[in-house]
């Protein structure tokens, strides 16, 4: 078995620790002797998503928002719609997570039209949210619990009928409102949980590996895998934020 | 004399005297309550001060001290903020201690290290005459906000003090870019291609795109990071010349460097008493200082041929047989630099990564998954053991397992007096790269065993 992982946008988006995802992903599969593999698709260069299993997208900063727009806009927003309406999985974070809603709009009314892949929207704010958090994944989502940190100014309101990733237990998630984290679209993954979410989260990552493996062979066991050090750190933050 | 001044200065005074009588560093408490009751004390305390201040992401504290040590050989009459208290508070605490009650310094110059997001508050009271922008890097996002940020808070802060000399990292694209916005003098500080070897381009940069147009950079070289010989092919902005240059890297070893430096046209051979390429980086950017300050780069030189940097910065510590050195870490560049230090070490070794997560950490630890731990497996002859430590112990050990070094050699010790001792009993030599946090807490208790000064000494 073999999975072909896409790391869209490595170049640009990449704000703290989004390469441990990618790490993450591969290490778990190859410690169970499954093939992974990574290609790295930079701002400007084009290639089809539909041989790939799992993409990821990470978070940004505005700097680089425009050069990023610009690229979708050549021709990537409709190779992104596509693979996830063909059930391709896809973790977003953060930036890489808010870029496919149907738009940004800055607290001072500027509105940045996104790609439009799933149905919810993004408004700046200018109290940030920040910090560690955690979220109860929907059953759908794996179930599993979460903890991750947050840092970003937009709230994301899901358009109705949309599905959250999870529902917060602390911190803010999508808006601080309304209790929910993320979303879940067909196989779309997307979250505030920036950086190294997975490498703590063994249970999540291991779904979205599963989810990947059985969409190619249809079915799979995925092996268990001695987690200590990652339960460790995933129990102890956890019992920190208590709630 | 205005009252307020007056009763400030008293205070602050008091409140230091206080703190040290319970044994307490009070290096930015009284200033912080002296500043409430008079906001423009800095101004007054420092006013006739010639003042060099050092401010940027990385090496503020090590080139302060490099600065520091040209001043003190020279026999000049100074001071400087040793402790690392680098906001208005601990800055203003050490103008009133050097003061007269009537806010008159009785220093000649001071060396100041400032933190870059507090510049903008401290450089309208403060007026240095020459500014050092040590290099930008993505730091602590949940504090600073993007590196973009960081630069603009530098750029307000200059626009208050048009008259000071610029010392700018002509390799950082992102400091370089402060010279066409400000009307400031400028002179230029790097190290020029071909005194290292060049490295390849690294998977994260914290500036690929062009500050001014956008357009992704090419580069000539880098010495490491984003730092090196970038240009822009759209809109042509690129290194400047620099006026004090590091020419050749003649020997870097585990202890010190040879360099040459060509200062203002003039060949220098300089040695540098601390090893790894970002201490080469502080060290030609103190001579730019020293120099601009007017004491000479002969000075800067000798200075750095014979200075301490103490204080967690590549320090060292009889613990255990092999010696201790302790290395502070506070972001991928900084942590990159340091790993790649370890490369030089060619015997067995142990490594003590002690990670925290409070408000001078940075509260997002996520940055360890930027740094290249990945280098440790690679040292694998080496380096027997790394002992994991710190609040967020158990993310640094997730952090190095997934990294490549096998879980068995990874070992988690969070009480810093049993990881002291056990250090202690050690044959080999130990290496610590500690959080900001971490240090100060960690270093108390090496210092309890085996010596070593307090903090604010």
């Amino acid at each position: 078995m073999e999975l072909k992982i896409c790391h869209m946008y490595p170049d640009v988006l990449n704000l703290y620790g989004d390469g441990g995802n990618v790490m993450c992903m591969t290490r778990r599969l190859r410690w169970r002797g499954i093939a992974a593999s990574v290609t790295r698709l930079p701002i400007g260069d084009s290639l089809s998503l539909a041989g790939f299993d799992l993409v990821f997208i990470g978070g940004g900063q505005d700097f680089e928002q425009q050069v990023l727009l610009d690229d979708l806009h050549r021709g990537k927003d409709r190779e992104i719609k596509a693979a996830i309406e063909d059930g391709i999985p896809f973790l977003t974070i953060c930036g890489g997570y808010q870029m496919l809603g149907s738009y940004y709009e800055t607290y001072d009314g500027q509105r940045c039209d996104f790609i439009g892949a799933v149905d919810f929207y993004t408004v700046g704010a200018v109290q940030r949210m920040i910090g560690n958090y955690k979220f109860l994944c929907e059953a759908g989502a794996g179930g599993s619990v979460v903890v991750g940190f947050e840092n970003h100014s937009g709230k994301t309101w899901l358009g109705s009928g949309v599905e959250p990733l999870g529902k917060v237990l602390t911190g803010f998630g999508n808006n601080g409102k309304d209790g929910t984290e993320g979303v879940h679209y067909k196989n779309v993954f997307g979250t505030y949980s920036h950086g190294p979410l997975l490498p703590k989260n063994p249970a999540f990552c291991d779904h979205l590996l599963q989810t990947a493996l059985e969409r190619k062979y249809g079915k799979a066991e995925l092996a268990p895998l001695d987690d200590k050090l990652e339960l460790l750190a995933h129990d102890e933050m956890c019992r920190r934020l208590g709630g | 004399m205005k009252l307020n001044v007056l009763f400030a200065i008293i205070l602050c005074k008091l409140l230091r005297l206080l703190s040290r009588l319970l044994h307490r560093g009070g290096t930015a408490m009284p200033g912080r309550i002296a500043l409430k009751f008079c906001p423009e004390l800095l101004s007054v305390v420092s006013t006739g001060v010639k003042t060099v201040a050092i401010t940027g992401t990385n090496g503020k504290t090590t080139s302060s001290r490099m600065v520091e040590q040209a001043f003190l050989e020279q026999g000049k009459s100074y001071f400087a903020n040793r402790s690392g208290a680098n906001l208005i508070s601990g800055i203003t605490t050490e103008f009133v201690m050097n003061s007269s009650l009537t806010g008159k310094c009785r220093k000649e110059y001071a060396v100041i290290e400032c933190d870059e997001a507090a510049a903008r508050r401290v450089f309208p009271q403060l007026k240095p005459q020459v500014v050092v922008v040590t290099n930008l890097f993505r730091d602590q996002l949940d504090r600073y906000g993007e590196v973009t940020h960081t630069l603009e808070n530098i750029r307000v802060a200059m626009e208050s003090v048009p008259e000071a000399k610029l010392c700018l990292n002509a390799d950082c694209s992102l400091t370089s870019s402060l010279a066409g916005d400000l009307p400031n003098p400028v002179v230029w500080f790097g190290i020029e291609q071909g005194a290292a070897p060049s490295r390849p381009k690294p998977e994260i940069s914290d500036a690929t795109h062009c500050i001014r147009c956008q357009a992704e950079y090419e580069y000539d070289y880098i010495s490491y990071g984003h730092l090196g010989g970038f240009r822009c092919p759209r809109c042509g902005y690129r290194r400047h010349r620099a006026d004090y240059a590091v020419t050749e890297i003649l020997r870097q070893g585990a202890d010190s460097s040879d360099l040459v430096m060509d200062i203002r046209g003039e060949k220098h051979m300089v040695t540098v008493n601390l090893p790894a390429m970002y201490n080469i980086y502080n060290a030609i950017g103190a001579v730019a200082a020293v120099t601009e300050m007017g004491l000479g780069a002969q000075a800067a030189i000798a200075a750095l041929a014979d200075f301490q940097c103490g204080f967690g910065r590549m320090e060292r510590f009889a613990l255990g047989k092999g010696g201790t050195r302790m290395m502070l870490v506070k972001n991928p560049a900084g942590c990159n630099q340091v790993i790649e230090f370890l490369e030089n070490v060619k015997e067995k070794f142990l490594l003590v990564v002690c990670l925290n997560d409070r408000g001078a950490d940075g509260t997002d630890i996520s940055w360890i998954w930027d740094a290249d731990f990945e280098g440790l497996p690679r040292l694998s002859g080496y380096l027997e053991q790394v002992i994991v430590s710190g609040d967020r112990a158990a993310d640094m050990a997730v952090r190095i397992k997934y990294a490549g070094v096998d879980p068995a050699h990874i070992r988690i010790e969070r009480n810093y007096e049993q990881l002291v001792q056990w250090l202690e009993g050690q044959e080999k030599p130990v290496f610590i790269m500690p959080t900001y946090t971490a240090m100060l807490e960690l270093r108390q208790v090496v210092i309890a065993h085996c010596g070593g000064d307090d903090f604010w000494k």
